[in-house]
């Protein structure tokens, strides 16, 4: 037999799959349940509401499975079909477990031209894994991401799909990883605009205690 | 020539200089919601009145395509009490090399939401979607925050300022994909369907969101009309460059001394934003190439910027386009190849797998670039790829095609050599070869 159908280029996912998700485990809260509603009622149809309710899941569960898929197209009232079509075509959809930390370090265009691999391959180093990989102790996953727009303080690396840390060094990273070892996410940092540094001295929002500068990014060594 | 005039006493007027701008009590104090106040509780102005000063200011939009704003505006079919219409506000900027809308929407939240309402006035409309990327989740839960104060001051919802206007706003939530920042796409997205861009036409303006008219605009873009009605389309038509006027957010990354969102007119010399704004090259270096508005954008080389002017006309005439305007500033020491292979890879990444020439198409503009980038490539190759460039280009449902092929085709046309020079040798010899000999 040719090796092509032995070995066919795509995989067909698995249409049963076991459940990963304990069965008991598998529904929303009340309160959850309301805030679904909540976010259905802004829309004309439920339709509408499926990528709330989506993140919402994967906040609970971590990923997204298909029983978790299902939980949430049951909860729209929409078909499965619909909701696992929505689950697979966006990249921030998890669709298998991932650490409880993905790193998603930022290697397009302006990143890959200041330093955006070195830091990418710095922290495949240090964690000991390759890139869409998780660590043995299931802490850390690293990712390849494409432009998170925040250019100018490039290189940069995004924690879960939520706290940007800006202009990275090594040191940046090395600090990064204890901190987050000790589950102390980082805060929320505001990028300062260079002509606010000239008319208002810098930071602009006093509710914001860490503000960071664009900076010129690092010399590449390596640019793939 | 400087279309900005004398642009290093520009005053800031998307962006200025307030602190806490984005705190409500602070905008409303530097005149924040006065134009939608104007609008709503006097007679001076009627919905299309509104339209009309927006058109006179000569608005473009900002998210790439600087399409006339409004103009845009004007498509919407007349009003029909039974059939709902929509506003969307493009927010999913994924462009790479743009990062302008991100510090907008955290630094002056309630112009954007302004914004929407006037262009909702103006049109007729009573929601507004404003689609934010997955990506940026900091600045949701901010402008989240944001818009329930504005709720609860009642200038917006129902009966907003005691007018019989009433709008809603609601924040959508991307999950990150590139193709949700075409408009069709987003529209999709919105109604909770896998991001598919649709065929135009019909265009939104007749089947829109849920089939129903529907306008998109670009964040900055509906920034824009609060300052248009406070202060006149002729004063917005006065700033940058005649043909395309207005403040921009330049958003200016790569190897220069000090990259950043910075907010000049239209119109700059792209030499003044490099070395006067932006502090020059990093470490003394040379200017060897620059992409003005983001990776679809053609890339110009050193060599072909000198007068080159930050406006659409100037910059078509030179060989590239406006774009977004987030400019990325290349040194002496890049290597353009591997700058190619990256971008192809992006849009090999980002390509939706809706039509055949584009999903398939980017997949081999990677392998192929990859392929000379490794070493490993032949001089037809670099035909193969003009080639395949060609048959992409205006072969799709949208321009995701397109802004995959032209990069391919600009960077080998503007920096053949390099490319040649990554090559295996031919061993045909070439014309130049039998001259030497």
């Amino acid at each position: 037999m040719a090796d092509f159908i032995k070995h066919p280029v795509v995989g067909l996912p698995d249409r049963k799959p076991d459940p990963v998700i304990p069965a008991d485990q598998l529904h929303f809260s009340d309160e959850e349940k309301k805030q679904i509603q909540t976010w259905i009622s802004r829309y004309p149809t439920a339709d509408g509401a499926v990528m709330r309710a989506l993140w919402l899941a994967q906040e609970k569960f971590g990923f997204l499975p298909p029983e978790v898929v299902q939980l949430v197209a049951d909860e729209l009232n929409i078909p499965y079909a619909n909701a696992y079509g929505v689950a697979t075509f966006y990249t921030q959809y998890f669709k298998e477990k991932k650490g409880k930390y993905v790193l998603d370090v930022c290697t397009c265009f302006s990143c890959q031209l200041c330093g955006g691999f070195d830091m990418l391959h710095y922290l495949e180093e240090k964690l000991n894994v390759h890139k869409g990989e998780t660590t043995e102790d299931g802490i850390f996953t690293v990712q390849e991401a494409e432009c998170l727009g925040a250019c100018g303080s490039a290189p940069m690396l995004q924690i879960t799909n939520g706290t940007y840390v800006h202009n990275l060094t090594e040191e940046k990273i090395d600090a990064l990883i204890d901190a987050l070892r000790e589950d102390r996410m980082p805060a929320f940092t505001s990028v300062t605009l260079p002509q606010d540094e000239d008319e208002l001295g810098g930071n602009r929002r006093s509710d914001v205690e860490h503000t960071e500068a664009y900076q010129a990014g690092p010399v590449s060594e390596t640019t793939r | 020539m400087s279309k900005a005039g004398d642009w290093r006493n520009y005053k800031r007027v998307l962006l200025p200089p307030v602190k806490d701008l984005h705190k409500l009590d602070v905008y409303e104090a530097h005149e924040g919601y006065s134009a939608l106040r104007e609008i709503l509780t006097t007679d001076k102005w009627d919905p299309t009145s509104v339209t009309d000063e927006v058109k006179k200011s000569g608005l473009k939009g900002r998210g790439g395509a600087g399409f006339p704003t409004g103009l845009k505006w004007s498509f919407m079919p007349p009003i029909d009490p039974d059939v709902p219409r929509f506003l969307c506000c493009n927010g999913d900027e994924s462009e790479p090399g743009t990062f302008k809308d991100r510090q907008l929407l955290e630094y002056n939240p309630h112009s954007v939401f302004e914004g929407m309402l006037i262009a909702s006035y103006a049109m007729g409309i009573k929601t507004g979607f404003l689609y934010i990327r997955g990506e940026f989740a900091d600045w949701i839960t901010h402008m989240e925050a944001e818009l329930e104060k504005a709720y609860d001051k009642g200038y917006v919802g129902k009966n907003i300022m005691g007018s019989d206007f009433s709008c809603d706003i609601v924040i959508h939530k991307g999950a990150g994909a590139y193709i949700c920042g075409e408009e069709s796409s987003l529209m999709n997205s919105l109604e909770g369907k896998r991001a598919y861009p649709r065929i135009k036409p019909p265009f939104p303006a007749q089947k829109g969101v849920w089939g129903y008219p529907t306008t998109i605009n670009n964040v900055e873009t509906l920034a824009c009309a609060p300052l248009i009605i406070r202060n006149g389309g002729e004063w917005y038509a006065g700033i940058g460059a005649q043909s395309h006027p207005g403040p921009v957010l330049y958003g200016i990354s790569g190897h220069v001394n000090r990259p950043g969102v910075y907010e000049y007119p239209t119109g700059m010399l792209i030499s003044d934003l490099i070395y006067e704004v932006a502090g020059g090259m990093r470490g003394g270096k040379k200017l060897k190439a620059l992409v003005p508005g983001g990776s679809s954008t053609p890339v110009l080389r050193a060599d072909m910027i000198d007068g080159v002017t930050m406006d659409a006309d100037s910059l078509r005439e030179a060989g590239s386009m406006m774009g977004t305007s987030g400019m990325l500033i290349m040194d002496e020491d890049t290597d353009m190849v591997s700058f190619l292979r990256r971008i192809t890879h992006f849009y090999h990444h980002e390509s939706c797998g809706q039509c055949t020439p584009c999903r398939e198409g980017t997949g081999w503009l990677e392998n192929i670039v990859t392929r000379i980038d490794e070493g490993e490539g032949n001089l037809r190759d670099l035909d193969l790829l003009m080639d395949l460039c060609s048959q992409m280009e205006g072969r799709t449902v949208c321009a995701l095609a397109d802004a995959a092929a032209w990069p391919v085709r600009y960077t080998i046309d503007r920096f053949r050599d390099e490319f040649e020079a990554k090559c295996k040798p031919s061993l045909v010899p070439s014309g130049a070869d039998l001259v030497m000999a």
